[in-house]
């Protein structure tokens, strides 16, 4: 910033909101200067995201005022906001995918030329707009067709046609691959170069410290601090987040005696749900009490390779082998596999279902659970009490719905039913996305736990530091094949980075 | 949110508590449907010129003023619940079969077949055989649309609707000249009187009602247990709540849902059994119409409760008896219950099926 021009753009002063008996937002005061890009900082449930519904409008605050450009401001809808220059991207995009690019650029707004729909003069705004930040986006071209990362561009694009000089992102990189992240944040340092303020919410530390100037850390809805992103380490942020240092470094972890080959992955070949290979001649092998981290950009066969694990998937070749036993159809033997897949809500849990009923989702159809087709619902809210106590979930008891759990704990109960029974083979997809820093650790420590209880661990994961805090050995995964496998103690994130890109020169498989 | 629940978890949930508070949750929506469908109902009556006062009291007595006219409630009741409780338990595994109604004419003509033949065994095996082609008969006609929906992924609502006129029009063709139902010299396209070893034990002597309901009420306390109690009905609630999950869980889901299906269809095909062994006693043209369809809004009253069921059957049957008295007094024609229950079957599902909880707006609070 050598334009020496230092205004607040944006002040929101004292701001506190009450849901029922809970305290969303406690005397929060938050700065955003003129060119700046602010993040904001804080795990799920800190108040972020409803400090920003307070700013959009979608929310009213209890107490305290919002400024913009210096002038008190009453915003009561998104309408007003807008009007204001302020702008949102949320998380899932608001985009309509059957209509052109330009189509939803001009959703909502008034036409030049009513009744009749006039897009000429928009696509020349357009024009303007996709020269001013060098990006190639077709107007005419239907949204489906559009890559995650230009679906996003779009959504910013539609709000700086509105004129909107406060934007807010929304973790605008969950869904992002590293080099439409890239991208993005590009872009990003092209709109405060011409005078745009941005608010990045992320629980992301590295994007945090690489994108933005200052950072506020929420917690509890309160104020932990702001701080200029300079004069600060991911560390110390972590440690403001959650109110603790958080241990970034390896696990300690004895070393496992008896080794013997549990899961064995021979030539293997599978098709995606398109019908396109996904896996190509994969072979791998994984020992009792080691993790295998897989590591690689997300929809490189990661995915695929643990439902192949776990015969949910049809093989087109090769095969997979869990203590010399042929896997041929879904596993349901809690003793030979656990999988954790990767999206709990819509695989690994039956959300209207209570909290017992999901933690025998696998095992109610063999005794003592069921005995001659009858259920044992004694023994279930037995067996479940137990589960619930040894795996800490916090419910206020079996019978609960699990919808009404936080993400963490319902991951929880996942992870419980899944390990409950000892299982040789532990595959966890992503088990980690979307959860708060608190319950990441708790994962990681039942999955330790697991290897060194003799276990042969597959953990997958697009965070390569968690693969790098866990893991034993790491595979690299690209386009379907395993690009190679390094000792995780000696890895050099740099390799690892250049195999995750398809460069297989220093590889040793 | 995780703190408020802390510590609670080591508390044995209190199981006749949460059964009552279940209770109330689950019946209160139809109730309040009910009655705001009744004021509403109210207030076409006194638009008519009558007091909404004296139809219902008509209504009321017509339906269980004295034993005749319980009696006459209960045999409306039985093909209500018998094909509501088809419509549930398909509900439960996630499909909406709207085929009640040609399932009915297909287990009709399947029972009366079976019931016209002369048989020297004791009568109650008679009726046993008859109930059960009237089963297969609803099977046979959900046989389609379970294949088309469980193995092809085509939706079942189109096809089982476009069964019904299939069914309809089957049973006419059926008890038309020259075919195999017809029966000679009458002045109405109609089958014969079936044996009378075959018609369904009556109840209360001079009335008509026959055993229907006590079939209906004892098998939706066996679907209620099948559903809550069996591991077969716990597959079919994770299919139904969840494919995904079941298919992660190792259930083979399409078998389920096409044998859902069919259980299903079988329901609307003892329905019509039912309805030809204990009331009309032969197969004629159009013997039941729209019973098929109302048995839809009477399990979607009951939210696909099976227990509720009962009580939504019961519901409309009462309707549907005490309609004729009112119409009797007060001039009120019958449709009117049609319209009672269309208008309760709105409110309830504008109340909102979803998570137990009344009237809510969703407001999605910080996460």
């Amino acid at each position: 910033m050598d334009n020496g021009v230092n205004k607040v753009a944006l002040y929101m002063e004292g701001i506190t909101k009450r849901f029922g008996q809970v305290l969303a937002n406690n005397n929060i005061t938050l700065e955003l200067k003129k060119g700046e890009i602010h993040g904001l900082l804080g795990e799920n449930g800190a108040g972020k995201t409803t400090l920003m519904n307070i700013l959009y409008g979608l929310h009213q605050a209890d107490e305290g005022n919002i400024f913009v450009n210096g002038e008190k401001c009453e915003i009561t809808s998104p309408r007003i906001a807008l009007k204001l220059g302020i702008g949102m991207v949320h998380q899932h995009f608001m985009l309509i995918d059957n209509l052109t690019v330009i189509e939803n650029i001009i959703l909502g707004l008034p036409s030049t030329h009513p009744p009749m729909l006039d897009v000429r003069e928009a696509i020349s705004h357009f024009k303007s707009l996709t020269d001013e930040f060098q990006i190639c986006l077709d107007p005419f071209l239907p949204v489906w067709q559009l890559s995650v990362g230009d679906k996003q561009w779009l959504e910013i694009l539609k709000l700086l046609f509105r004129n909107v000089n406060i934007l807010i992102l929304d973790e605008p990189t969950a869904v992002l691959t590293p080099s439409e992240v890239k991208q993005l944040f590009q872009n990003i340092r092209v709109i405060v170069k011409k005078g745009g303020s941005v608010i990045f919410i992320s629980h992301k530390l590295d994007e945090v410290l690489d994108i933005t100037e200052r950072i506020t850390v929420l917690r509890d809805g309160q104020v932990v601090g702001t701080v200029s992103t300079s004069n600060t380490t991911a560390s110390n942020l972590a440690e403001m987040m959650v109110g603790r240092p958080i241990v970034m470094k390896r696990k300690k972890r004895p070393t496992y005696k008896e080794k013997r080959e549990v899961l064995v992955v021979k030539d293997l070949c599978c098709n995606n749900d398109r019908g396109l290979p996904a896996l190509v001649n994969v072979d791998l092998i994984v020992h009792s009490g080691e993790i295998i981290g897989v590591a690689g950009v997300d929809g490189n066969g990661q995915k695929e390779l643990a439902e192949c694990i776990a015969g949910l998937r049809k093989l087109t070749k090769g095969l997979i082998k869990i203590n010399g036993m042929i896997v041929e159809r879904v596993i349901k033997d809690q003793l030979l596999l656990g999988y954790i897949p990767d999206d709990r809500n819509t695989v690994g849990l039956v959300e209207n279902f209570s909290v017992a009923e999901n933690l025998v989702l696998k095992s109610f159809d063999s005794p003592p659970i069921s005995k001659f087709g009858i259920l044992q619902w004694a023994i279930i809210y037995e067996k479940s009490n137990s589960l619930i106590e040894d795996f800490d979930i916090k419910t206020s008891s079996p019978m609960t719905p699990v919808r009404q759990l936080s993400g963490g704990n319902q991951q929880k109960v996942v992870v419980a039913r899944e390990l409950s029974g000892k299982p040789a083979v532990v595959v966890a997809s992503q088990p980690t996305r979307g959860l708060d820093l608190g319950a990441v650790e708790v994962v990681h420590d039942i999955l330790l736990e697991e290897r060194n209880r003799g276990a042969a661990v597959v953990f997958i994961s697009t965070e390569l530091e968690e693969i790098m805090t866990l893991s034993d050995y790491i595979i690299v995964m690209y386009k379907g094949r395993i690009m190679g496998m390094l000792e995780a103690e000696t890895a050099d994130v740099t390799l690892i980075g250049e195999l995750m890109l398809g460069h297989n020169k220093r590889g040793d498989v | 949110m995780c703190n408020k629940l802390k510590g609670k978890h080591h508390e044995k949930p209190k199981l006749y508590y949460l059964l009552i508070s279940k209770l109330i949750s689950s019946g209160l929506r139809p109730i309040i449907g009910i009655v705001l469908a009744l004021i509403i109902s109210a207030v076409m009556i006194l638009a008519s010129g009558v007091s909404p006062i004296v139809a219902y009291v008509a209504l009321l007595q017509g339906a269980v003023g004295s034993i005749a006219s319980f009696a006459n409630t209960c045999v409306r009741t039985s093909p209500l619940l018998l094909a509501g409780l088809g419509v549930a338990i398909g509900f439960k595994a996630g499909m909406l079969n709207v085929g009640p109604e040609g399932q009915i004419y297909a287990g009709a003509a399947a029972a009366t077949a079976i019931g016209l033949i002369p048989f020297s065994m004791p009568s109650w095996v008679h009726v046993i055989i008859c109930i059960f082609a009237g089963f297969l008969g609803g099977v046979v006609w959900a046989l389609i649309p379970a294949y088309l929906r469980a193995y092809r992924e085509v939706s079942e609502v189109v096809i089982t609707l476009m069964l019904n006129y299939i069914g309809i029009y089957f049973v006419s063709w059926l008890v038309h000249e020259p075919k195999l139902l017809f029966e000679k010299g009458a002045a109405y396209p109609q089958s014969p009187l079936i044996m009378k070893s075959a018609r369904l034990p009556i109840l209360i002597k001079s009335t008509n009602l026959h055993v229907g309901i006590l079939l209906g009420v004892f098998l939706a306390v066996l679907l209620y247990i099948l559903l809550k109690h069996t591991s077969f009905g716990f597959k079919i609630r994770i299919v139904g709540e969840n494919p995904m999950a079941a298919r992660y869980a190792g259930i083979n889901v399409k078998k389920y849902l096409f044998t859902v299906m069919l259980i299903s269809g079988g329901f609307g095909g003892l329905a019509g059994a039912v309805e030809i062994l204990g009331l009309k006693l032969r197969l004629f043209d159009l013997f039941v119409s729209g019973v098929g369809y109302e048995a839809i809004a009477v399990a979607l009253l009951a939210n696909c409760n099976f227990i509720g069921t009962i009580f939504s059957a019961f519901f409309f049957g009462a309707l549907k008896a005490g309609a004729t008295k009112m119409q009797i007094v007060s001039g009120i024609e019958t449709s009117m219950a049609l319209v009672v229950l269309s208008l309760a079957l709105i409110f309830v599902i504008a109340m909102g099926f979803k998570n137990g909880k009344l009237f809510s707006i969703k407001k999605k609070a910080n996460k």
